[in-house]
């Protein structure tokens, strides 16, 4: 193959990537993973946006600084590590894979993700897992405001704090906190988890190396968001 | 609860404040408790296109045989940078099928109108529920929009799209989110959502991942290096601020702006958001124009309007004072059927009569156009709307090259507010298109001659 600035092979299947230097790396890191390369060390990250973009399964990136928005952003399956901190949006819209920050994420880590894990060991900023269709959301630190905002479906795992506003309109996300919650949202109703329920967070917790028992708080909807009060099909002719 | 027809009709008053319609409103809120909602557009009359005519040549310049010659209509979408855009949206004809989304209409409607776009040469775009399979299939040329609430927003789609449309709003209810009652919120809409199946849908407004025009910037460039920079990328704002809110959208780095005037339709909306939000498309044109001239990307951005463009001449006047395309929706469920005079009962079983339904938001649609119920779907059949759809698409643009030809252009898109007067005094003053005869504009800006 012909040598590209930037891209050191260090195996067949191992390589580094100078994020300095490479250009449309998304798609040389595409181009990696057919060719059959199955971890990439990238370096220099220096929190540029739009790292690990849309990549899919059988390739790890693992980053050795901070990122910017959107890390693994529309990520569909590969396996991403970052070892410091990442900005807004990582992991949006993820399908399947996971996503481990070592430090901290900033607002709407998450985002609309459908699948996988993201597993973030300090704190997220604001709208963490808002829109959220599935996957799991591990926080080791704590979550700014909006939380769980609409979140449909998937788990949110808190073992720090969260701001308020928490769980505002959720549909059926599930949220779980650890510490205390500032304050909840529109329609967020707080419920102890059952032993199944708090056994099932504990195994996901475990599986990433948390262990520990965790004494959390489960929110869940209230339902009142899901409904105009009168559910009378009729009364919708009234105009 | 009845429908109209089974109480007595409140008769119109001398009051002009208080009239039938309003005492009508004030009682149905009193029994509901919450605000009115409906499908359609806005109830109000707003000075529209109707307010310009076209100026064809006469002795000062020729006209081109409007029956014969050829007039181009070929239109692309985001052509403005190949840096970025590989593959830019090549439509045959300046329309295309704006966003309504699989939940608003049913299966059946969707391919009805990617046949019927597709065989014109044109583009339907997917609206807010994801990308149904059916649709993907039926239309050569598919849209795929990202709202705030990111309803089954698939990497694979994204890639599968010929343009991505990202929504800040639309023109029928601007700063507020999608709605879709629960009687539409079938199986198949819900899974496509992942919403619990009846529920009533309000989507959010705010994107989970980006607040301003800034953060907006790096999300498009998200999008081009999750698609290989491949597809356009479309903006759609309401109109609202429009010269401000143009300028603040070409900044983001977007290929395109969808300009969406309150005259915009939707499935379902509160009703006083329909009729007292937003500005008329009429005077949202001239200053989206404006807007990217100052900034000195008119031509580069591509501007679409939408928003109450009911035919071929309506689109050229929106061409004439500077869009690049137009999307139409309402215009296209019409050819496709809505509002026929077919199972009339139905329609009065809605309280309705042909020609006046607005009822889109109760799912019973009489046509089966915007419905999930399986039997009301059954009749409308995609192969015989699409043929509708298809001649709709050209006659609309058969006025268009008509209107263009006349005015001595050989292209659609060489109309110009030159071409326009204006014969209201409103219209004048919303577009800055001088009035008729006295070629003097009302207002501080003119298009063409006079001022």
């Amino acid at each position: 193959m012909a040598a590209i600035a930037g891209i050191t092979y260090l195996s067949d299947t191992r390589v580094e990537v100078d994020v300095d230097v490479v250009e449309r790396l998304n798609r040389e890191l595409r181009r990696l993973n057919d060719e059959g390369v199955t971890e990439v060390v990238m370096r220099n990250p220096r929190s540029r946006h739009n790292l690990a973009v849309g990549q899919g399964a059988g390739l790890k990136i693992v980053f050795d600084g901070s990122c910017g928005y959107y890390c693994g952003g529309l990520n569909n399956g590969a396996v991403i590590e970052v070892a410091r901190n990442v900005g807004w949006g990582t992991g949006e819209a993820m399908a399947s894979g996971s996503i481990s920050v070592g430090g901290s994420a900033a607002l709407g880590t998450g985002a609309g993700m459908r699948g996988g894990l993201i597993h973030v060991k300090g704190d997220c900023g604001p709208r963490t897992g808002a829109a959220m269709k599935g996957g799991t959301l591990i926080v080791e630190g704590s979550v700014g405001y909006l939380a769980g905002f609409m979140t449909h479906a998937g788990d949110l795992i808190v073992l720090g704090n969260a701001g308020e506003a928490l769980g505002d309109s959720l549909w059926e996300g599930r949220i779980y906190v650890a510490g205390e919650i500032r304050g909840l949202g529109n329609d967020a109703n707080v419920v102890e988890p059952d032993d199944d329920d708090s056994a099932r967070v504990h195994a996901l917790l475990r599986a990433q190396g948390i262990d520990g028992e965790f004494p959390f708080k489960k929110i869940v909807a209230g339902q009142k968001l899901w409904y105009f009060d009168n559910r009378n099909p009729e009364a919708w002719l009234k105009i | 609860m009845t429908g109209k027809g089974q109480e007595p009709e409140i008769v119109q008053g001398r009051s002009h404040i208080w009239r039938a319609e309003i005492i009508r409103d004030i009682q149905a809120k009193a029994e509901l408790g919450r605000y009115q909602i409906r499908g359609f557009s806005t109830f109000q009359k707003f000075p529209s296109l109707d307010e310009l005519v076209f100026l064809p040549a006469a002795m000062t310049r020729l006209p081109l045989e409007g029956y014969r010659e050829l007039c181009v209509s070929e239109t692309t979408i985001g052509g403005g940078r190949p840096d970025l855009v590989s593959q830019p949206l090549e439509l045959a004809i300046p329309v295309y099928l704006t966003s309504m989304s699989f939940g608003a209409l049913g299966t059946n409607a969707k391919m009805a109108l990617g046949m019927g776009f597709s065989r014109a040469g044109s583009a339907t775009c997917t609206g807010e529920g994801g990308m149904l399979e059916e649709e993907r299939d039926a239309s050569t040329r598919l849209i795929y929009q990202m709202t705030p609430s990111r309803y089954g927003l698939d990497l694979e789609h994204l890639r599968k799209a010929d343009a991505i449309e990202i929504v800040v709003g639309q023109g029928a209810k601007p700063g507020t989110g999608g709605m879709l009652l629960g009687m539409k919120v079938s199986e198949k809409v819900a899974g496509m959502r992942t919403l619990p199946v009846g529920v009533d849908q309000r989507s959010a407004v705010r994107h989970p991942d980006f607040l301003g025009a800034d953060d907006l910037q790096v999300k498009i460039m998200e999008l081009r290096e999750a698609t290989d920079y491949r597809t356009p990328i479309i903006l759609k704002l309401p109109a609202c601020r429009v010269r401000e809110d143009v300028k603040i959208a070409a900044k983001t780095g977007c290929d395109a702006i969808v300009v969406d005037g309150t005259e915009g339709s939707t499935a379902a909306a509160p009703e006083f958001q329909l009729d007292h939000t937003g500005i008329p498309t009429l005077a949202a044109i001239p200053a989206a124009r404006r807007a990217l001239e100052e900034i000195g990307m008119y031509g580069k951005v591509t501007l679409i309007v939408s928003g109450g463009i009911r035919n071929g001449v309506d689109a050229a006047k929106a061409l004439a004072l500077g869009a690049d395309c137009v999307a139409i929706g309402t215009a296209a469920l019409v050819a496709l059927g809505c509002n026929a005079p077919r199972f009339v009962e139905d329609y009065h079983a809605l309280g309705t009569e042909p020609g006046a339904c607005h009822h889109c938001h109760t799912g019973r649609c009489p046509v089966g156009i915007t419905t999930q119920d399986p039997e009301l779907e059954a009749r409308l059949d995609p192969e015989e709307g699409a043929e509708r759809v298809r001649n709709f698409l050209t006659a609309m643009v058969m006025e268009m090259t008509v209107i263009a030809k006349s005015c001595g252009k050989g292209n659609v898109h060489n109309l110009e507010p030159e071409d326009l007067r204006a014969v209201s005094l409103e219209a004048s003053a919303l577009t800055g298109v001088p009035l008729a005869g006295v070629d003097w504009a009302v207002g501080p800006e003119t298009f063409g001659r006079g001022g």
